[in-house]
């Protein structure tokens, strides 16, 4: 049987003919594409988080003191397009790689090889995105590309449209490489009802790609015939509609929103019950929200386009309100699975806290959006700059972090430092409200997004101040982070395979794992395996005197998880 | 065995010590946030006290707005400055339950030394479940027939038969406003970063038609103190009425982005008495006076705008040092006025704007003053990216 530092015979015969180099770049194992992953989009989050900073710095006083506004319209557009796509994205896809075949007890993705292809294509598209900057300007229409803004613009745009159709490409063939794994290859005994809530979500977010990818990947190729071969998709001189853009755009992107956070949601409701030493509270709610939330996320696009005077208002608002029952659900019931338990306040908690404080705020002033007339006033304000970024930095950044203190441990054998955890969670919390909370009453005050100069009103010059040093509080709070990580890496291997007592069967294999993930499974009974082994399925007896399996029992795995 | 570290001792060495630190660290963390919260709002309530001197054309002085919109000074805003306190408070409670529960769990249920047992395995409660799913159903169910009224009042152009007062075809275009009067027949477009002035009747319904121009991009018609926007698109008429209550004047900006000029897309609302509005529009009907024909035998050079991104053709004209000229601009752009203004050329130090504007596939002769030697940039006011180089000779 195996022990802690087993070694599988294949990898030493591989290790005598194979240097590090070209084992990295031509690896199909889940969990190093899932690392490259995690590398390559923390990569862009620094690249885009450098962005921000140029932008901030630039409206920490009226006028137009440190960039030009063409540098600043392709900062805006770039900072999204990176964060949206080459951050957060693959970030996510990242940890799932890592995570979801570990926790549905697989060797592997189901296509390992088209799993590689699918990671290759991020740091092209990421290529692609800023070569922009080489042939004289990149994309300058805003992450949403508005035509008939976009149509105008240089090889940037072109450049920008390449891209994201490179990136959706490898998000869809993500997408159903995940669904196959999660539904093909679970273990004997994990029902689709016992599966872990992040490996739901990821299913959830992988059926979002694969209704909303081809939409905006149609509507790129549109407007890429428009700009290059006279197409008249959407010029209203030749018959076509600008408007026709964002329907289009916001039918992928309102799901993009939910894209972008249900891996979030997934990291937290993990780590919720780990560190609280109590079941989940709800979990058929859990999966019940998840997915309707991805069902109504289909609902709502229009909600972008108030006040385009084109769409029908009431449906739209209605279906935004609907929304908040789902995420009520769960926030009632991430509360409830706290409540009576014994927290450890480890960095994962901590952070999973931030997210359930901050991502409320995200949420209620979304609601308040959903309020048609008073749309009117806050559309393209710092409103919605601020709405957004509470749902992707308080929601999506704190989730991945939290992610990212949880498994790393399981992914590098290794504790990072709850120290320098714990400073940068303050730092990051502090920088996120001190800059995001502003920008609400500014979008009050009628302050618009996307401009370089704004007027010194009332109030104005103070909020836009509090906000630039927030961003720069951000920033520092990736610094202790990256020395967390750095040090770290350079330490001892100091993780036991499951530091944090966990539920799930990623904690039940070695840390980091071996290329083939599991010597042994042990008997699946419930959603929390590893508890019931260490508790009973009561939560209070022994464990269960069930046979563990061993390799040569999950020959038929794929028919005994149905 | 790969489970062996599931069954290591949990406490491991210095753990004590570390639990008693991760209490303090807990406590500490939630005065902390706590603290924000207050600052927060200590900050916001104090930039409000800050209140008097908003720029010209941003409204009166007064409380200030804090957590609410500005004080609108249309019917229109007012509905939705009426609806907000709904919604605003719904969230402030909203806020106050989940953070307060939040802030007693991590207070209240810390993980203590003693803590050997398993706390309550709990699994769900159905019946707090269908309750937490009801309520705030049944709350956004309440809120969306609140929006639906809301909205009804403020889009009366859709709803309501009886004619406006008075009617203001809007166009917008990169990167200026024309405001036309097409009933008084009168039409201006914007100059330099200023923009047009919008004058209309204080308690007069007026409709404003939205018209984007084909080859433009979309823009956003936005004076905040109406608490409304609504977008400019190409191919696309929108319209919206608005009464607007109260006299002053009020910014306007565009709201949608369209380009680099779009930090620079202002305009002015000032609504006024019926009397002042129709001394003003008196005023604007009277003929411009007529510029006098360059004397015979002037210098004169020509220029053509060829487009917003394209500019002038030449960039460089030359003319002699305080000698009267002229200027004729032929506007090649097929759609976008045009006109051709010279940095700091008037004898106070301000830009020279050549006026009038020459229309889309049109001309106009300009008679620029006098200038002393020396090189000037010449530019269109109405987009300050197009510029040139003006050399004055001796």
């Amino acid at each position: 049987m195996a022990t802690t530092t087993v070694t599988h015979p294949g990898a030493i015969a591989y290790r005598g003919r194979r240097s590090w180099l070209y084992e990295w770049l031509t690896t199909t194992d889940h969990k190093k594409i899932g690392a490259m992953y995690i590398f390559t989009s923390f990569l862009f989050f620094i690249a885009g988080g450098v962005m921000a900073l140029f932008i901030r710095t630039e409206l920490a006083a009226p006028g137009v003191q440190f960039v030009d506004p063409e540098t600043y319209n392709q900062l805006f557009t770039i900072h999204g397009t990176t964060m949206i796509f080459l951050f957060v994205m693959p970030m996510n896809v990242g940890l799932a790689n890592y995570i979801v075949p570990l926790q549905i007890g697989a060797a592997d993705m189901a296509f390992p090889r088209i799993n590689a292809l699918s990671f290759w294509m991020i740091p092209l598209g990421g290529l692609l995105l800023f070569s922009g900057y080489a042939v004289g300007g990149a994309a300058n229409a805003g992450w949403t590309g508005y035509v008939p803004l976009s149509a105008q613009g240089g090889a940037g745009l072109d450049l920008w449209l390449m891209s994201l159709v490179l990136l959706g490409m490898s998000s869809v063939l993500g997408a159903i490489n995940f669904i196959a794994t999660i539904f093909k290859l679970r273990a004997p005994g994990l029902t689709l009802l016992r599966m872990p809530l992040f490996v739901w979500n990821t299913l959830v977010t992988s059926v979002l790609l694969l209704f909303a990818i081809p939409v905006i990947t149609a509507g790129l190729m549109m407007l890429f015939i428009d700009r290059n071969y006279g197409g008249g998709f959407f010029d209203p001189a030749l018959g076509g509609n600008p408007v026709l853009w964002q329907h289009v755009f916001w039918f992928f992107g309102h799901p993009e929103v939910y894209i972008l956070i249900l891996p979030a949601f997934g990291i937290v409701t993990e780590i919720l019950p780990v560190f609280s030493r109590k079941p989940l509270f709800g979990y058929k709610a859990f999966v019940f929200a998840t997915a309707s939330i991805g069902a109504l996320g289909f609902t709502v696009w229009a909600h972008h386009m108030f006040t385009t005077g084109a769409v029908y208002l009431p449906f739209f608002s209605f279906f935004t309100f609907l929304i908040a029952v789902p995420t009520g659900i769960k926030f009632f019931n991430w509360l409830a699975t706290l409540w009576r338990g014994q927290l450890r306040f480890s960095t994962p908690l901590l952070y999973a806290l931030g997210f359930i404080s901050l991502f409320l705020i995200g949420g209620l002033d979304g609601a308040f959006l959903a309020v048609v007339p008073f749309d009117f006033h806050v559309q393209d304000t710092y409103w919605v700059v601020s709405h957004l970024h509470y749902v992707l930095v308080a929601g999506a950044v704190f989730g991945i972090f939290a992610g990212l203190f949880y498994w790393f441990p399981k992914m590098t054998g290794r504790m990072l430092s709850e120290r320098l955890g714990k400073w940068q969670f303050v730092l990051l919390f502090v920088g996120t409200n001190l800059t995001f909370f502003p920008q609400h009453l500014l979008g009050l005050r009628g302050m618009i997004r996307r401009i370089i100069d704004y007027a010194p009103n009332p109030g104005w010059v103070e909020l836009n101040l509090l906000s630039t040093i927030g961003a720069f509080m951000i920033a520092a709070s990736v610094v202790p982070f990256m020395w967390n990580v750095f040090t770290t890496l350079r330490g001892p291997r100091n993780a036991p395979d499951d530091p944090w007592e966990g539920n799930t069967l990623e904690w039940a294999t070695t840390s980091p794992p071996p290329p083939y993930n599991f010597d042994s499974l042990p008997p699946i009974r419930s959603e929390r395996p590893l508890f019931d082994l260490r508790h009973g399925l009561t939560g209070h007896g022994p464990a269960a005197a069930a046979p563990r399996l061993t390799a040569g029992d999950d020959t038929n795995r794929g028919e005994a998880a149905q | 065995m790969p489970l062996v570290g599931l069954r290591q001792p949990l406490v491991r060495e210095g753990e004590r010590a570390h639990k008693t630190r991760s209490h303090r660290t807990a406590r500490w963390l939630s005065l902390a946030f706590l603290g924000i919260l207050a600052a927060i709002v200590a900050a916001c309530s104090g930039a409000a006290a800050n209140h008097p001197g908003f720029e010209p054309g941003y409204g009166p002085s007064g409380p200030g707005p804090g957590f609410f919109p500005l004080q609108p000074v249309s019917q229109q805003g007012q509905y939705i400055f009426d609806f907000y306190p709904v919604i605003f408070w719904i969230a402030v409670a909203v806020f106050i339950l989940v953070e307060g529960l939040l802030i007693w769990i991590v207070l209240r249920y810390r993980r203590r030394p003693t803590d050997t047992e398993l706390p309550n395995q709990t699994h769900g409660h159905g019946g707090l479940e269908i309750v937490w799913t009801l309520i705030p159903a049944i709350v956004v169910t309440a809120l969306f027939a609140f929006t639906v009224d809301t909205l009804g009042k403020v889009e009366t152009a859709n709803t309501s038969t009886d004619n406006p007062a008075l009617t203001i075809d809007v166009t917008g275009f990169q990167w200026q406003w024309t405001f036309e009067y097409k009933a008084q027949g009168i039409k201006l477009t914007g100059v330099g970063r200023e923009g047009p002035t919008m004058a209309l009747p204080v308690g007069e319904k007026v409709r404003i038609r939205l018209h984007g121009l084909d080859v433009d991009v979309i823009h956003s018609f936005y004076v905040p103190q109406f608490l409304y926007k609504k977008d400019v698109i190409p191919g696309r008429v929108n319209e919206f009425d608005v009464i607007v209550q109260q006299a002053g004047t009020y910014a306007g900006q565009c709201a949608e982005f369209c380009g680099l000029g779009h930090a620079d897309m202002h305009f002015t609302v000032v609504a006024m008495t019926r009397a002042d509005f129709d001394g003003w529009v008196a005023q604007q009907q009277q003929p411009e006076p007529s510029q006098e024909p360059p004397p015979s035998g002037a210098p004169s050079v020509s220029v053509t705008s060829v487009g917003i991104v394209e500019g002038f053709n030449p960039t460089e004209l030359s003319v002699a040092a305080d000698t009267p000229w002229s200027v004729s601009l032929t506007n090649s752009d097929p759609v976008v006025p045009h006109n051709f203004s010279i940095r700091g050329a008037n004898a106070d130090g301000t830009d020279w704007i050549g006026q009038p504007n020459a229309d889309g596939g049109g001309s106009a002769v300009y008679r620029p003053p006098p200038l002393a030697a020396g090189d000037y940039s010449f530019f269109c006011s109405l987009h300050t990216n197009m510029i040139g180089t003006l050399r004055v000779g001796q």
